[in-house]
């Protein structure tokens, strides 16, 4: 009887596997595969004109902290490199603060409508996260360019003389990704408010809490797993951000997405752009599990 | 203690919804609940009970009338601002805070110093038998206990009104018995007024000082235990505080003529015309079963017996068909030794005989 | 004495700031509408209206062939996408959770987590080498690349669906004599069907939006619509652009719409 049923286990676990065969490929040959190929390059000698000459080589690890002086020999930190980074670094905390600081109030505002009106506003907060990133860039370049509307609508009302130079600086990259990522945060702000129990903000206030009391040491603490969610959907695809920042940043504000295809472009230097975006990874997976941590914390309070 | 001490409501209305979805959950209410006095509201399901509690604790406005406390109006104040504190039905413990930091809360909020939270923290862990459990998170305890904290929380801050939204209905029935005895105890001990809402009337009768009757929004009723029993205002009071026996006839000087027969002495005057129709009410443990005819007894017949443990309740049919039941105590043997279709004798204690006054 | 009534839900300028949120959400978006109407080639300042951007995009060859494109990739990787995507969540739901599942489900999933530009170099990499391998230039790369990153978009609606399925159903059809494949076929299908639309509806957007890896992946001449875009606007805003972005955006609504209602009516 009982090897009957081990049988009928083992067969379901190979079907299992059988089933699961053609998305595994694909994702082998599309996704996973590449990205170990990717290491591998890392760790090769640049081609002349692009792609690797097959010789072992710790050059593009190396040449990612430190460079060396083209006339002197001498060794210093790879300035540019960890400008970048420390740019996007900045940047994307920047983006997670600042789409925490207005997605909160709206996350609360939804959850807190009529059922109907709550559907609707979901609605709209689903429609940009699904809409192209492209044109929602584009939309935001046309408002802050130069002659956008923005300046024009100043200009003609006299507040300014001159248009301001937002477009093409650290700041309209900032502007641009808040402006993308914000529903990212607003969504999984939304799911931990809606099962959030408003009878304790109503013990909060029963026990003489302010507003400002209730919302620090009752909602906040209590749907941190939201925030914690929100923040690393938003500060994983802001880091390797590549179309907000080339379509607002220009060609000087670059952040590490754009210098890892500047590698595969004009840079020619394959196994640094593979270095770099394996130091992306890395970044990203520390991310991961900084939020695996608190989440599980989170769930032991709850 | 001046006239106005204590929490009123004047004309208090609450409407919520529009339209189709309008509800009238409070249907101006009015009602005085003096200083440390163990009030209860009782009613069934969507009376008001909530609604009621809500507006004193500041949860709601009312739609229109005016809440007091001490004779002053606080039907605006935010929550925050108000001397009443709140066991809700389902505890609303703090989940991310353990027993201690959620007794200490409200004493927090009001700014107290660290070391007077800490010492009140004690007290009230005391108070309620808790000091073992005073670092532990809200879902690391069982029901009873999770109780005990909201109650300790809502005392530490020594408000002037505990409202209690039945804090006992989710505890099982041994458990139950404990907490109202506990409850009662804490009240007398502290002197804060209670105001408890149950759908229990058995809570109800044993634990308070007096008791308000709800029914679709509105007071039916306000009394002691003993006036709401003995002297209910009208039908709905009547059965919803214990059962009762509703017999019909023609009001007499100080007695009745049932439509089923004989005529009996009342247990108080009536406002009632001599002469008009009229519903009388006789609790079922104030008749007697007896086998030979007797003055102020009549005639009826055993429909059925079913039994409750320590007593039993029997069913007759009188003259006209009219059904009484009447609580007996159970014997040793269990039997109360009456068969179906048995001919019998009613007896009703003289007095018991009450009329109602509401003769819709 | 006026009404001061405290609303418990209520935290100050949260009203506010949602509204404001909602307001800067969609005012870019409908500029971008708005101008595309425009008669003028400003995005700023308004001539007139017209309608003539329109005819005037799809005149343009580079568009014509940028759309077919598109399409033809969007719905070649998405149906791919789904029909993995449907074999693999059919094996990894409504059983007992085995490491071996788990490690599907990670791997499913791995394009979600991993920055795409990361992706797109690594796909890069991996398909430059095939490239000069095989010599082989067609669409199969984009194909591939793009059924890959949309496997968990298509999966997650599904394995929904099947979370929310009935077991008993199968078992009762086997019950009453039908083989597996019958089973399969006349139960558990057309159960799993809706989620399997939906699936395939949010796999069909995610390709037609996608840019970076396209961008990567692409070999010369291979332009979808998003990177003819990408490179206009680098070049110079054109109203043009303005157009296609709100075709593209008509079609995203209207997608995203459908799956609203095809998802809800589950509920
Ligand atoms: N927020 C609300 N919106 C609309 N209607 C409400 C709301 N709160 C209560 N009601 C309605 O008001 C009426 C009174 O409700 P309330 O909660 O006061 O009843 P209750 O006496 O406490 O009942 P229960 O014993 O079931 O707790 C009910 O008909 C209820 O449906
Ligand atoms: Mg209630």
């Amino acid at each position: 009887m009982s090897t009957d049923s081990d049988r009928l286990e083992r067969q379901r676990n190979r079907n299992g596997w059988l089933l699961s065969t053609p998305a595994l490929v694909l994702l082998a040959f599309g996704a996973t595969g590449p990205l170990l190929i990717m290491f591998v390059y890392s760790f090769l000698e640049p081609g002349k004109y692009g792609n690797v000459i097959w010789e072992f080589s710790t050059k593009a690890w190396f040449n990612v902290f430190v460079q060396r002086d083209i006339f002197d020999g001498t060794l210093s930190p790879a300035d540019a490199h960890l400008t970048i980074l420390w740019r996007s670094v900045k940047l994307s905390l920047m983006t997670t603060i600042f789409t925490f600081i207005v997605g909160f109030p709206t996350a609360w505002f939804i959850a807190t409508r009529p059922p109907r009106m709550r559907t609707l506003l979901l609605f709209l907060i689903t429609i940009p996260f699904w809409t192209n990133l492209l044109i929602r860039t584009f939309a935001i370049n046309q408002i802050i360019r130069n002659e956008g509307l923005l300046n024009t609508l100043l200009l003609k009302l006299g507040i300014i003389n001159e248009p301001l130079l937002i477009i093409y600086s650290d700041f309209a990259v900032f502007i641009g990704m808040t402006y993308v990522y914000l529903p990212l945060m607003v969504l999984p702000l939304f799911a931990s408010i809606d099962r959030f129990d408003m009878r304790l903000v109503e013990a909060g206030y029963d026990l003489y809490a302010s507003r400002w009391q209730v919302l620090k040491r009752v909602i906040v603490p209590i749907v941190k797993p939201g925030i914690i969610s929100g923040s690393i959907l938003v500060f994983i695809p802001s880091l390797g951000a590549y179309v907000t920042p080339r379509i607002l940043g220009g060609g000087r504000n670059m952040m590490i997405g754009n210098f890892i295809e500047l590698q595969f472009g004009q840079g020619r230097n394959w196994p640094l752009g593979a270095a770099l975006s394996v130091i992306l990874l890395l970044i990203v997976a520390v991310a991961l599990v900084v939020y695996v941590r608190f989440a599980n914390r989170g769930d032991s309070n709850v | 203690m001046s006239a106005q001490d204590g929490v009123e409501a004047r004309n208090a209305r609450k409407v919520y919804g529009t339209g189709q979805e309008k509800v009238v959950a409070l249907d101006n209410v009015s009602i005085v609940i003096k200083r440390g006095e163990f009030f209860t509201l009782l009613g069934p399901s969507g009376c008001g009970k909530t609604t009621l509690l809500r507006l004193i604790a500041g949860f709601e406005t009312p739609t229109s009338g005016t809440i007091l406390l001490d004779g002053t109006d606080i039907t605006y104040d935010p929550p925050n601002k108000r001397p009443v504190n709140t066991v809700f039905q389902s505890y609303a413990l703090f989940p991310h805070l353990t027993v201690a930091q959620n007794i200490g809360f409200g004493l927090e909020m009001r700014g107290h110093a660290k070391a007077e939270v800490d010492s009140t923290v004690e007290e009230m862990l005391a108070l309620v038998r808790m000091e073992s459990m005073a670092d532990r998170k809200p879902t690391q305890l069982s029901g009873g206990q999770q109780q005990r904290v909201a109650l300790a929380r809502a005392l530490a801050p020594q408000p002037k009104v505990l409202l209690l939204d039945e804090p006992l209905s989710a505890l099982d029935l041994k458990l139950r018995k404990e907490m109202q005895s506990e409850l009662k105890r804490l009240q007398l001990e502290t002197g804060i007024t209670f105001i408890f809402v149950t759908h229990d009337q058995e809570e109800a009768l044993t634990m308070s000082d007096r008791i308000g009757v709800m029914k679709s929004g509105s007071l039916l009723q306000v009394g002691s235990p003993r006036e709401i029993y003995t002297r209910p205002a009208d039908r709905f009071v009547a059965s919803f505080i214990g059962e009762t026996n509703f017999l019909t006839g023609v009001l007499g000087k100080d007695a009745i003529t049932l439509d089923a027969g004989g005529t009996l002495p009342l247990g108080a005057s009536t406002q009632a015309k001599s002469g008009s129709k009229v519903t009388a009410s006789i609790r079922p443990e104030q008749i007697r079963v007896i086998e030979t005819d007797a003055p102020g007894s009549l005639p009826a017949t055993v429909t059925e017996s079913v039994y409750f443990g320590t007593d039993s309740h029997c069913h007759f049919a009188l003259a006209d068909g009219t059904e009484v039941v009447v609580r007996l105590q159970s014997p040793a043997s269990g039997d109360v030794g009456l068969s179906r279709g048995q001919n019998v004798f009613l007896r009703f204690e003289p007095g018991a005989l009450m009329v109602l006054e509401d003769q819709a | 004495m006026f009404n001061r009534s405290f609303s418990i839900s209520r935290l100050p300028g949260f009203t506010t700031i949602a509204i404001l949120v909602f307001v800067m959400l969609y005012l870019p978006i409908a500029m971008l509408v708005v101008f595309s109407f425009n008669s003028g080639t400003s995005v700023a300042i308004w001539e007139g209206f017209t309608l003539e951007w329109y005819p005037r995009a799809w005149a343009n060859e580079q568009v014509k062939d940028a759309t077919i494109r598109s399409l033809i990739i969007a719905s070649t990787a998405s149906v791919i996408a789904t029909i993995v995507a449907t074999m693999a969540a059919l094996a990894t739901t409504r059983r007992k959770q085995t490491r071996g599942q788990t490690f599907v489900y990670i791997l499913i999933n791995q394009p979600l987590m991993v920055p795409e530009i990361v992706t797109a170099v690594a796909l890069l990499i991996f398909f430059a080498s095939i490239k000069v391998a095989t010599g082989y230039q067609g669409l199969g790369y984009l194909i591939t690349a793009h059924a890959a990153f949309c496997i968990p978009f298509a999966y997650l609606p599904i394995r929904a669906r099947l979370e929310g399925m009935d077991l008993t159903l199968e078992t009762a059809a086997a019950d009453l004599y039908a083989t597996p494949w019958q089973t399969f076929r006349y139960v558990t299908l057309p159960l799993v069907m809706p989620g399997a639309i939906a699936g395939l509806m949010l796999a069909f957007v995610t390709s037609l939006d996608d840019v970076v890896i396209t961008l990567f992946v692409k070999s010369a001449g291979q332009d979808t619509l998003p990177t003819y875009m990408l490179a206009q606007i680098r070049r110079a805003v054109t109203t043009e652009v303005n157009a296609i972005s709100t075709l593209l955006l008509g079609l995203t609504v209207i997608m995203l719409t459908a799956f609203f209602l095809l998802t809800r009516k589950r509920n």
